[in-house]
C-alpha cells in the first residue's frame, strides 16, 4: 500500500509549508533590530547595530538581564534533581499513574491561572515578589518537561544494570550514583538545559509574580504594553531568539553526544 | 543496629521520593485551592478579606465577561479544531510513512521555533499581518487583491493565526505518539480482510488514536482558552479572551473577580483532565517514553 511518490511530495511540501508558517515569525526582529531608519517597518537606512549598543545603556534593562540569568541558572540547577525523583518515584512508589498526572499538571494550568494563584499564595503568606517567587513559579513550569526528558532517557536504561549491582553488594544510593547516573547523565544536563530554555522564554507567569524585579521577558512585555514596540526591543528580541536557538544547540549536541554514548557504552 | 539503619535509610529514601510531589502539590495544588475559596472573599481595599460571597460570580456570569467565556470557549474550540485538523496528517504521515530517525528530526524541527517565546514571535505577526506587512504585499503583487487587506490584523484571523502558531506544535506530539505506538498488524488485518485505506482509516487507525486526539485537544485547548497576551497584541482595542480579562480585573485591582475567572478556567482544564485521566491510558500518549509498569 501506500501513497505513491505523488503522495509523499505532498506530505513533504505540506510538512515544508506549516513549518514555514512557525519560522517565519522568528525573522522581523531581527531585520528591525539592524535598521538605520528609525521607525519599525520603514527599513530605509544602512544595517546599523546601535540599538544593540543602546541597550547596554539602560540601566533597568541591564537589571533585567541579571536577573533573568540567576533565576534562569537557578532553575536550570533546581529542576533536573526535582525531575529525577520524580522519575525515580514513577518507577520505585506505588501509583505510578497518579505521580506522572500530578507532576504533568503544571503544563494543563493556563499560564494566567498558575501566576495569579502563585501571586495570591504568596501575598497571603507574607512573601515579598523577589527572584525566589520567579524561581518557584519557572521550576513548576520547568518541572513537567525536565521529567518527561529524564524519563524517556531512563526508559532507554536497562534496569538489570541495576540488579546486577545490587547482586554485587551495591546499595541503592550506590548502585545509583555508579551504574545508573553515568548512563543517564546526558538526560539530566539536557533537562536542565531545556529548564534554562523555558525559564528565559517565560513571561505570563513571572509577570504576576515579579514585583518590581525585571525579567528581559518581562522587560519586553511592560515596555510594549506603556510605549510600544521599538528597534531596541526588537534588538532585545533578537538576542533572546539567538540565545534561545544557542541553547538548542547545545542541547541538540548533548542529546547527539548521549544517544552515541548510550550506544557505544 | 542495621535494622534501624535500614529503616532510617527508607524513611529517608521515600522522602526524597515524594519531594518532587510535595513541591508541586504546596507550589501549584494549594494555590490553586486557595484561589477557589479566595473568589468567595470580597475586596477589601487594595486586598480581600475574608467573607463568603458570590458576588464575583455573579459579576462574572450577569456581565458582559460571559460573552468572553462564550468567545474564549469559541475561540478556543475554533483553534483547537483547526490546530488538530492541521497536525494530524503531519503526525499520521511522520508516524506511519517515515522512517522513525527521520520523524524524529522532523519533530525537532517544529520544536525549535515553540522554544522561542510566543510573546516574541507573535510581535512578529503584528508586521507580518499589517497594511504594508509581507502577506499583503504579496497578495497585492499575486493579483488576489487590489488594496491591502485591513481585516489580517487586530481581527479574529489575526487572533487564530497567533494562537495556531503558538499551540498547534505542541499538538503534533501526543498524536504523534499515540499513531507510533499503535499496533501495525491491526491496519495490515485490517487490510487484508478486504478493508479500503479509507475504512481502515476510520475504522482502526482514527479509533486507535484516540487517546493522542484527546491529549492533543488539552494541548490546545489549555493554550488557548487562557491565552493572555496574543489577543492583546494581535485582538486590537478591546478584543477580550478569558485571559486578558483576567488580568484587566487585576489591573482594577478587583482580585475576587481575577480569582473566580480564574478558578473556572482552572475547573474547565480540570474537567478535560479528568476525562482524559478516567478514559484513557497514559502510556498511549507517553508512548515508549515510559514503560514501566502503570
Amino acid at each position: 500500500m501506500g501513497p505513491g511518490r505523488a503522495g509523499r511530495a505532498v506530505a513533504w511540501a505540506y510538512i515544508a509549508a506549516l513549518l514555514l508558517f512557525l519560522y517565519v515569525p522568528l525573522a522581523p526582529p531581527l531585520l528591525f533590530s539592524l535598521g538605520g531608519g528609525g521607525e519599525a517597518g520603514t527599513r530605509a537606512g544602512a544595517v546599523t547595530l546601535r540599538w544593540y549598543r543602546q541597550l547596554w545603556d539602560n540601566p533597568l534593562l541591564v537589571g533585567g538581564v541579571q536577573n533573568s540569568l540567576l533565576v534562569g541558572a537557578l532553575v536550570g540547577l533546581i529542576t533536573p534533581p526535582l525531575a529525577l525523583l520524580a522519575a525515580m518515584a514513577v518507577r520505585e512508589l506505588r501509583r505510578p499513574r497518579l505521580i506522572v498526572a500530578t507532576v504533568l499538571l503544571p503544563l494543563f494550568i493556563p499560564g494566567v491561572s498558575m501566576g495569579l494563584a502563585s501571586a495570591f499564595f504568596f501575598r497571603q503568606l507574607g512573601v515579598t515578589p523577589s527572584l525566589l517567587t520567579i524561581t518557584t513559579v519557572h521550576v513548576v513550569w520547568a518541572l513537567p518537561f525536565a521529567f518527561l526528558i529524564i524519563l524517556a532517557v531512563m526508559a532507554t536504561f536497562d534496569p538489570m544494570y541495576l540488579e546486577a549491582a545490587y547482586l554485587h553488594g551495591a546499595g541503592r544510593l550506590r548502585a545509583f550514583v555508579d551504574v545508573e547516573l553515568p548512563l543517564i547523565r546526558h538526560g539530566i544536563l539536557g533537562a536542565a538545559i531545556f529548564s534554562v530554555i523555558l525559564s528565559f522564554n517565560e513571561t505570563v507567569r513571572t509577570a504576576l509574580v515579579q514585583g518590581p524585579n525585571n525579567t528581559v521577558q518581562t522587560y519586553i512585555w511592560s515596555t510594549f504594553l506603556q510605549v510600544g514596540l521599538s528597534p531596541t526591543l526588537y534588538a532585545l528580541m533578537s538576542l533572546l531568539i539567538a540565545v534561545t536557538l544557542g541553547l538548542v544547540a547545545v542541547l541538540l549536541l548533548v542529546g547527539a553526544r548521549g544517544a552515541v554514548s548510550a550506544r557505544g557504552g | 543496629m542495621g535494622a534501624l539503619q535500614g529503616r532510617v535509610a527508607g524513611v529517608a529514601r521515600y522522602a526524597l521520593l515524594v519531594l518532587p510531589l510535595a513541591f508541586v502539590a504546596g507550589a501549584l495544588l494549594v494555590p490553586l485551592g486557595l484561589m477557589f475559596v479566595w473568589s468567595f472573599w470580597e475586596r477589601a481595599g487594595f486586598w480581600i478579606r475574608p467573607a463568603f460571597t458570590l458576588a464575583s460570580y455573579a459579576e462574572f456570569f450577569a456581565g458582559v465577561r460571559l460573552s468572553v467565556l462564550e468567545r474564549s470557549l469559541v475561540v478556543a474550540a475554533g483553534v483547537t479544531l483547526l490546530g488538530l485538523l492541521l497536525a494530524y496528517p503531519i503526525a499520521y504521515f511522520l508516524a506511519l510513512r517515515v522512517r522513525r530517525d527521520l520523524a524524529r528530526n522532523v519533530l525537532l524541527l517544529f520544536t525549535i521555533p515553540f522554544l522561542v517565546n510566543y510573546i516574541i514571535r507573535t510581535f512578529s505577526w503584528v508586521y507580518l499581518l499589517s497594511r504594508t506587512g509581507p502577506v499583503n504585499r504579496a497578495l497585492m503583487a499575486a493579483g488576489v487583491t487590489q488594496r491591502a487587506v485591513d481585516w489580517l490584523l487586530f481581527s479574529d484571523f489575526a487572533v487564530f493565526v497567533g494562537l495556531i502558531s503558538s499551540y498547534m506544535p505542541f499538538m503534533i506530539y501526543p498524536l504523534w505518539a499515540a499513531l507510533d505506538g499503535l499496533d501495525r498488524r491491526l491496519v495490515e488485518a485490517s487490510w487484508l480482510l478486504g478493508a479500503s485505506p479509507r475504512v481502515t482509516f476510520l475504522r482502526v487507525t482514527l479509533p486507535l488514536s484516540m487517546p493522542g486526539v484527546f491529549a492533543a485537544v488539552i494541548f490546545g485547548f489549555v493554550g488557548t482558552f487562557g491565552e493572555s497576551a496574543v489577543p492583546i497584541i494581535l485582538g486590537g482595542v478591546g478584543y477580550q479572551l478569558m485571559g486578558n480579562t483576567i488580568t484587566s480585573a487585576l489591573d482594577v485591582l478587583n482580585y475576587p473577580l481575577a480569582a473566580a475567572m480564574s478558578s473556572v478556567v482552572v475547573a474547565t482544564m480540570l474537567a478535560f483532565l479528568l476525562v482524559w485521566y478516567l478514559a484513557f491510558d497514559l502510556r498511549a500518549v507517553l508512548g515508549k517514553i515510559a514503560r514501566w509498569r502503570f
